[in-house]
């Protein structure tokens, strides 16, 4: 990388070197200089809004925003004189008269960068008379509420929208005194195009977009009690950096880890920010065993364990190894998985072994050695780098919001085409070509649409071949194809739901039209279904074959990380088992094979590894909470069912 | 020179910065020694005939007629004048009102509620009328000192009572001031 000119300038009479093209502000900071702001926030483009900023440069009679002014040799800025303190006290006064910004009935009081700016400047009172504006109060939303009163109008929320989450819903409405901040044309939020991120809500410097759940102050307390637990999301297996705060073993917020360098840029998407706060099943937190009528009733941990011994031991005295099972969810940590298999391969000889998502596994095992070439994923970050993306019978919106995230940002920064291949247009106007398609065809339509990419490739004249799939789109998109640079595939579970691997087959013939990746990455991204499916694939938990075929099973453990309903099949299997035991955090009436069930912690309450879904490494996940009482840790719960007596 | 003369009133706000104040606890004892507390809502005193003070202090924002009368005899009396609360010094959570024309809200409170059959809005020549925007006490007079905060706590309001005994004009320094 070429070195930039360095540049040397004073700051408060200091000679201070900083690279050309540093802002005065940025140049201040590295080194030590304190310049107080409210509308900068270092992950953003600077915007120069609330002046609050502002310098005296080169003694001239305008003060300079210090965010947007970029440093110049020989350059003499003064950060502190009385007429800038007095500049900006007035600022942040009319800030305060403009709208309602009585703080002791704000959700946001305490942990508020306007407030902390009135406190810094020691302003006591207001000199001006408050503007009395009304503006509306948008509570259309599940998780997110705007307060337009307790706007500044500092635009964090807007650019965020834009630049990191690239959904650009958030933009400034109407003008002057008015202006307030706009949700698309002016719909209500939760009404709008509005993807949930919260991302908006924690950029906010105010209490102008606030958190529905536990913002109030009886709820939440005193900022200063919170602990602070740096960590990851596990929920999808993009492992996004995040922020626990919690009090009390009570989740108080989540937030994205910025400022980030990853290509997340340290978001977090609804399931992540949101999702561990509004869990409402019922916990299970003492062992349950079925009594003489099938009712529930609660068990011992001793008695648990004998029971769930007893039950095993019989099956393997009478029919060996083989007729025992056991399944467990990939949405567990490594530590829990590999725990899982020594317990049932070493402990209990089990003759099967199996991940609930274990049949995406097999078809994508198949599809990868039908190939016959080492499957190597490219990083998911190499999204925002593509210039064609072909989402194929996947919906990231639902299963990796994160990975949409990125899809508009390819779209809105590299100006990258996006074709949604499946049942559903995921990305709605955003898309450029729509094949609308079901589940069932789509090896049909993607035979068709890699012929005639290789005949088109070849130069051949184009023909109607295909008149089943013949359409604008598809003639669109085959030439698309042909023309793009570097074209990025995402599949998912429309592909690797179904047992014949044939779509997914095609698929990789198309991405491999295209040529690979350096470090002989394919140009795929595979949508897995659980937060460690990697992980639990890698541990060699998933099976070659389904339970389904694997006949001689009579029973055994099953262990759910809080999946709700099972795939009916699998249920079905499971219900002509003669001894079930499961290992679950909440209360399930679901299984009625189940004859005990065992109390397990969540993931919050447990940790562990997890590894990346591209497969590109792993992350450990911090415990968070503590588990409510009488629950067990996993390992003790495991080891206590390898003993026998 | 005597103790400092000192009255307390409480105008538009919930008593709060008085409770606060009475909170000071075993730390009132020398604050009552060091200052002669003359009219004040502590002891009751009903009557505003306010003697010549050193120091008037102020809890609420100013709502009505009653309380322009109030707040300006106790300035006039005052050598200096302490604003008390979030009311006093900004309005506080009174100024909700504000956006609101005020017959909407007599009618939406007194009449329109949906707890109450043929109600009337209040009118008697012994009710203060109300004025139709609330303001912070600074609009209606030239206060000296600000104790922010909802209520300002103990430790506030000692600290710039200590100031004024002392012969001090106070200003709040940032680890003190707290608006909630």
């Amino acid at each position: 990388m070429e070195q930039k000119v360095e540049i040397s300038l004073k700051i408060d009479g200091k000679e201070v070197k900083v690279p050309d093209g540093t802002s005065i502000l940025d140049a201040a900071r590295q080194n030590g200089v304190h310049i107080p702001t409210l509308c900068h926030q270092p992950d953003l483009t600077p915007y120069g809004g609330c002046r609050l900023c502002v310098v005296e440069v080169d003694g001239g009679p305008k003060l300079a925003a210090s965010c947007v002014t970029p440093v110049r040799n020989g350059m003499e800025v003064v950060t502190n004189s009385a007429r800038i303190l007095e500049a900006r006290r007035t600022v942040l006064e009319f800030l305060f008269a403009e709208r309602n910004h009585y703080c002791m009935f704000c959700a946001q009081s305490g942990d508020c960068e306007l407030q902390n700016l009135a406190y810094e400047f020691q302003m006591d009172h207001l000199t001006v008379p408050g503007l009395g504006q009304e503006f509306p109060v948008d509570t259309s939303h599940e998780d997110i509420v705007i307060d337009h009163n307790r706007c500044v109008l500092c635009g964090r929320c807007v650019r965020a929208c834009r630049e990191l989450a690239g959904n650009a819903v958030l933009d400034f409405h109407n003008r002057g005194g008015r202006t307030m901040i706009g949700v698309d044309l002016s719909q209500n939020l939760g009404q709008s195009s509005c993807v949930s991120c919260g991302l908006c809500m924690q950029v906010c410097p105010t209490g102008a977009i606030f958190n529905r759940h536990r913002t109030h102050y009886a709820v939440k307390g005193k900022v200063k009690d919170w602990q602070m637990v740096e960590s990851f999301c596990p929920e999808c297996g993009l492992l996004c950096p995040s922020i626990y705060y919690v009090k009390a073993n009570n989740l108080i917020k989540i937030d994205g880890r910025l400022p980030s360098d990853m290509p997340d840029r340290g978001q977090l998407c609804s399931r992540g920010r949101f999702g561990p706060m509004k869990i409402s099943r019922p916990r299970l937190t003492a062992p349950l065993g079925r009594d003489g009528d099938g009712n529930w009733r609660e068990l011992t941990w001793e008695e648990v364990f004998k029971v769930v011994i007893k039950g095993l031991a019989g099956i393997r005295d009478a029919s060996g190894g083989q007729s025992l099972m056991g399944l467990i969810s990939s949405a567990c940590s490594n530590e829990e998985l590999g725990a899982f298999r020594y317990l049932m391969v070493k402990g209990w000889q089990a003759g099967y072994l199996d991940t609930l998502d274990g049949g995406h596994f097999r078809t994508l095992l198949s599809a990868a050695e039908g190939a016959g070439s080492n499957l190597k994923e490219v990083p998911w970050g190499a999204i925002t780098e593509a210039d064609l993306i072909l989402q194929i019978g996947a919906d990231p919106s639902k299963s990796h919001p994160i990975i949409n995230a990125l899809i508009r940002r390819a779209i809105l920064e590299k100006k990258a085409k996006v074709a949604v291949i499946g049942s559903e247009n995921t990305l709605g106007e955003w898309a450029s070509e729509f094949l609308a398609v079901d589940q069932e065809e789509l090896p049909s339509l993607l035979q068709a649409l890699l012929l005639e990419t290789s005949r088109r490739a070849k130069g051949k004249a184009s023909k109607d071949f295909y008149p089943r799939w013949a359409s604008k789109a598809f003639t669109g998109l085959v030439s698309r194809f042909n023309e793009a640079a570097n074209p990025i595939i995402i599949v998912g579970q429309d592909l690797t739901g179904p047992p014949d691997p044939a779509g997914l087959k095609l698929v990789f013939d198309l991405a491999d039209l295209k040529g690979r990746l350096p470090g002989d990455a394919w140009r795929l991204i595979i949508l897995k279904p659980a937060g460690n499916s990697a992980g639990a694939w890698n541990l060699g938990l998933a099976a070659r074959q389904g339970l389904n075929g694997h006949k001689p099973v009579k029973g055994g453990l099953l262990c759910l990380a809080g999946e709700n309903d099972l795939e009916p099949g699998l249920k079905e299997r499971l219900s002509g088992l003669e001894f079930l035991a499961v290992l679950t955090p909440y209360f399930t009436d679901d299984l009625t094979a189940a004859k005990v069930l065992i109390p397990k912690p969540t993931w919050l309450e447990t940790g562990g590894t997890y590894a990346l879904a591209d497969g590109s490494g792993s992350r450990f996940v911090d415990r968070i909470l503590e588990p409510p009482k009488g629950i067990r840790p996993v390992e003790q719960i495991l080891a206590a069912i390898g003993q026998r007596d | 020179m005597g103790k400092p003369k000192v009255a307390t009133v409480w105008l538009e706000g919930c008593s709060g910065c008085h409770m606060s104040f009475l909170d000071l606890d075993e730390n009132l004892l020398g604050i009552l020694e060091a200052v002669e507390l003359t009219v004040t809502p502590v002891t009751d005193f009903k009557d505003y005939d306010f003697p010549e003070l050193d120091l008037g202090i102020v809890e609420g924002a100013v709502a009505n007629e009653e309380q322009v009368e109030i707040i300006h005899k106790l300035r006039e009396k005052s050598k200096f004048l302490m604003a008390w609360g979030d009311c006093a010094v900004f309005g506080g959570i009174n100024m909700l009102r504000n956006p609101f024309q005020l017959e909407f809200l007599l009618r939406r409170g007194y009449v329109e509620t949906e707890s109450v059959v043929g109600g009337v809005i209040p009118a008697h020549e012994d009710l203060p009328p109300l004025l139709p925007k609330v303001l912070p006490v600074n609009e209606v007079v030239t206060v000296d000192i600000y104790v922010p905060g909802c209520p300002p706590s103990p430790d506030s309001i000692a600290y710039a009572l200590k100031e004024v005994v002392a012969g001090r004009v106070p200003k709040l320094p940032a680890g003190m001031l707290h608006f909630d």
